[in-house]
């Protein structure tokens, strides 16, 4: 019976363990998008923290038959903290490889070599955490005064244990369920976009995996107090893949999909094959066991890839009945926005985007001056020079391949430039990062798709608003009483906005599953939210309907009145006809001409230009 | 200087199974991390061969056809399809680990953990230019040559190099141009898995002893060979290999040889770091 009994205390210890370091690798891998192929080395370094922080001087413990650091003997619960601290620290180092220009499975591959390589040298270097042979005797919290072998400590310290994964439990659904949060997913659904709304990729990648580094560096400590034995050969690289594969199993982003996946998988598979009798060879159930965790992972993402609690949809709105698919065809459905659009007449964009105390005097609010853009030997933009007038919609046209969007990502900075310079409110932001320069009010579009996919449509819209006051770690962790009134109003802005673009009852549908003018109407939106003072189109209007088309070119140059700025990238010479004044063109990477659409139809080398690029 | 022939071995093996690797990223953008799994299945099918009559050379094939036949099986039936739904890349790559432990360690559950050794005799040994080379050596660097030579006329010199440097630098634009991209893929990864299977049975020769997991490892190397290069370089990875190859050997005659590797580390991640397209990549592969 009591051997029951302790086995249970175990299990539950165990459980608690892994639970909550897959909450914490869930909270980079599922909301952060950051693949930690090294997630074992922080769980790692705060076991091997507790170890030294809670023993004795390695002089003097055990006639020094092993070799560590520190040896503090710290009282409980300092070295749990300790553990803590320096699984964040951890992350620090690798703060140069999440920024934007890495792609995220180089980051992580270098980040699962690193688990490689600091197992290999723990293995091989004796005198920091004695070598292959590990840290052994790790006391106990409290032993000297309760006896660790007894029932009752046992299942005092699974209580500690399952108290503790509940705390963190909360602690992250608080940092998942703000504005914070929402940004977080959007920077795992489309990293670039995210940065050109004014996110900061690399300041929330590090929070997460200093965040997820600490919680996994506690359920180290929580781990090595129990089991008293921390050695290389328990934190393998391979180990991170287990957590991949509760998390997968579970369900990425969703923290009780993370709890269920650390019970099903490191704790019921493993478990449960324990015991099975050695067969053939004696490595043959350890092996299978691997084999089953890499079977697990490529079968639940082949079948059921969401997991097996999916990621829970956000239902901002305030109606909570989930919107039917669109099941029509894309056309049909764009025509019935065209039929509702009419309301965007009635939008108040100078209230809505913040534009009430806008001077509108016309003059230069960005420019370049020979502005060059070559990959290896070849020359894209050349030597671009253009000046763009504060309350103008100027139009950038040109034939394919003339530079127009690699010049419009030069000047949001989502593509750093070769040569030249740019100047926006009399600054020179050539080195400003794209995100700051987002901040400063100069937002981009994109040519391709770049909706949140994974976040509803109203999610994607009041992303993109600045300046919330929870959408920053700390600004999350101060709770719905700071940010809730806040992003309520928030909502409503969107919810306005969404409506006069008459696409309300797609609200909370996942943007993913719009068509592909919708998802168009989406990013202008979203861009507008983000209250630019200059908007940077690059093809707006290509798959909107014609009749679409002008109703928001009108509205772009109401907006223009108001005060806003527009830079437009555009095929369709009738929209620039309509709206656009000046019209700049670019042909071969160079600046040909400047003018009205009148003027260019003159001119004869333009005209060619188009005839024959 | 004796090192320097122990890293020149290293180099050569390198190279062979980088350019494999590196040929499998530049067609299909995927980092395939059960690169190591296959190359060490390899070596124990030409092994299984040897210990049934065939000598130690003649087996090589063997492990070269099981390394071509699993790399294309893996590419058409594993990554193609997660590649059509339109997942997040780095799906493709979770699920290469997933492949590489059930490679690996599937591998181990049938030929059990001891470790095992290729019937044959290093043969004499030469003392060249200040190092000491095995008969055998000489001979894994004589196959490394040829086969790298083999691979550079390929590219530079055959219509199917050249569709495989199109297919590799703009698919869509090798597509529409004429280019037959799902045989150039298929192509290139039976070739690519031949180059790893022959890197698999070479590693194996040159190691002495082998088990299941001795490759496992290797994807570090492979890894910062190909990052010294730029991703989906060829030439650059026979550079990046070089330079690990010889690097590793060559500080493990002066610092602890349990070290090694840490250059090869550092190496990665300084150019993930700064210049995560190579030394010679353009930033437009990326």
């Amino acid at each position: 019976m009591s051997a029951y009994a302790f086995y249970l205390a175990t299990i539950i210890i165990y459980a608690a363990v892994d639970a909550m370091a897959c909450l914490a690798l869930n909270v980079e891998f599922g909301f952060a998008g950051l693949s930690n192929f090294g997630f074992i080395i922080f769980q790692s370094a705060g076991a091997y923290a507790a170890a030294i922080l809670s023993m004795p001087r390695a002089a003097t413990s055990n006639g020094g038959f092993q070799q560590y650091v520190l040896g503090w003997s710290l009282p409980w619960p300092l070295p749990w903290i300790g553990a803590a601290i320096i699984g964040g620290l951890l992350a620090l180092p690798f703060v140069f490889l999440v920024g934007k220009r890495l792609r995220g499975d180089f980051a992580a591959v270098g980040l699962l070599v690193s688990a490689v390589l600091l197992n290999v040298l723990a293995k091989d270097y004796v005198p920091f955490l004695n070598g292959a042979a590990g840290i052994s005797i790790v006391p106990a919290p409290f032993q000297s005064i309760w006896d660790p072998q007894g029932l009752a400590y046992q299942f005092a310290y699974g209580g500690v244990a399952v108290v503790l994964t509940i705390l963190v439990y909360f602690l992250l659904r608080r940092v998942t369920e703000s504005p914070y949060g929402r940004s977080l997913r959007a920077m795992r659904d489309n990293d670039i976009v995210a940065d050109s709304l004014g996110k900061n990729l690399r300041l929330n990648r590090t929070s997460m995996l200093v965040l997820g580094g600490a919680l996994a560096g506690l359920s180290g400590a929580i781990l090595v107090g129990f089991i008293s034995l921390w050695a290389p050969g328990a934190w393998g690289y391979a180990e991170t893949i287990v957590f991949f594969a509760a998390i997968i199993v579970g369900g990425a982003g969703n923290h009780k999909g993370a709890i269920l996946g650390a019970i099903l998988v490191p704790v019921g598979f493993e478990e449960a094959t324990r015991y099975i009798p050695p067969l053939a060879n004696p490595s043959l159930v350890p092996s299978l066991q691997w084999v089953a965790i890499g079977l697990l992972i490529v079968l639940f993402l082949w079948f059921r890839p969401d997991g097996i609690l999916p990621e829970r949809r956000r239902i901002l709105s305030g109606a909570p009945i989930p919107p039917p698919p669109p099941s029509k065809s894309s056309e049909d459905i764009d025509a019935e926005v065209m039929v509702k659009i009419g309301k965007v007449d009635e939008l108040n964009f100078r209230h809505l985007l913040r534009l009430e105390d806008v001077a509108n005097d016309h003059r230069v609010i960005l420019s370049t001056q020979g502005l060059t853009k070559s990959f290896n030997d070849v020359t894209v933009v050349s030597d671009v020079s253009i000046e763009i007038r504060q309350g103008r919609v100027t139009g950038l046209i040109g034939p394919n391949g003339a530079g127009k969007s690699t010049t419009l990502a030069m000047l949001a900075g989502t593509l750093p430039s070769s040569g030249g310079k740019i100047f926006y409110e009399g600054e020179d932001i050539t080195s400003l990062p794209s995100y700051k320069r987002a901040q400063r009010g100069l937002v981009r579009t994109f040519q391709l798709a770049s909706e949140f996919k994974k976040l509803t449509v109203l999610e994607n819209l009041v992303s993109a608003i600045p300046n919330q006051s929870g959408d920053s770690f700390w600004g999350s962790l101060r709770g719905r009483r700071r940010w809730g009134a806040e992003d309520k109003a928030n909502i409503e802005r969107a919810e306005e906005i969404l409506e006069g673009f008459g696409l309300s009852q797609y609200a909370d549908a996942y943007a993913g599953g719009l068509s592909g003018g919708q998802r168009r109407l989406v990013e202008i939106m979203r861009a507008l939210l983000a209250e630019p003072k200059v908007l940077l189109l690059d093809e707006p209007m290509a798959g909107v309907h014609p009749n679409l088309a002008h109703k928001i070119g009108d509205q772009l140059t109401r907006m223009a009145k108001d005060g806003m700025t527009i830079l437009m990238v555009e095929h369709e010479l009738a929209l620039m006809d309509a709206f656009c004044d000046p019209v700049i063109v670019l042909a071969e990477g160079r600046v040909l001409a400047e003018g009205t659409m009148a003027e260019l139809r003159k001119n004869s080398e333009v005209v060619e230009a188009y005839l024959v690029g | 200087m004796s090192s320097f022939g122990f890293g020149l071995i290293t180099a050569a093996v390198l190279a062979i199974a980088t350019v494999g690797f590196t040929m499998q990223f530049a067609v299909t953008n995927v980092l395939n991390l059960a690169y190591g799994s296959i190359m060490i299945n390899s070596a124990f099918v030409a092994y299984y061969a040897n210990v049934h009559g065939v000598t130690a050379w003649a087996s090589l094939p063997f492990g070269v056809v099981t390394g071509a036949v699993a790399s294309w099986a893996l590419n058409r039936f594993v990554f193609t399809p997660f590649q059509r739904r339109n997942l997040a890349p780095i799906t493709v790559v979770i699920v290469a680990l997933g492949v590489d432990l059930i490679g690996t360690f599937g591998l181990q559950a049938i030929v059990g953990g001891s470790y095992v050794s290729y019937r044959q005799n290093t043969g004499h040994e030469y003392h060249i230019l200040g190092m000491f080379l095995s008969g055998l050596q000489l001979i894994i660097l004589a196959i490394c040559a040829v086969v790298l030579v083999t691979i550079h006329w390929l590219l530079r010199y055959t219509r199917l190099g050249k569709a495989m440097r199109a297919t590799s630098a703009n698919p869509n634009l090798a597509r529409n141009s004429g280019v037959k991209t799902q045989f150039i893929i298929s192509t290139t990864w039976l070739i690519s898995g031949a180059l790893c299977g022959l890197a698999g049975v070479v590693f194996a020769m040159n190691n002495g002893v082998f088990e299941a997991t001795s490759a496992q490892l290797y994807i570090v190397l492979l890894l910062a060979a190909m990052f010294l290069g730029g991703p989906g370089e060829p030439y650059g990875a026979m550079f990046g290999a070089m330079v690990i190859g010889l690097s590793t050997e060559v500080s493990a005659a002066y610092v602890n040889p349990q070290y090694k590797e840490v250059i090869a580390f550092v190496a990665l991640l300084g150019m993930l770091t700064f210049r995560p397209y190579g030394i010679f990549g353009s930033e437009k592969t990326l």
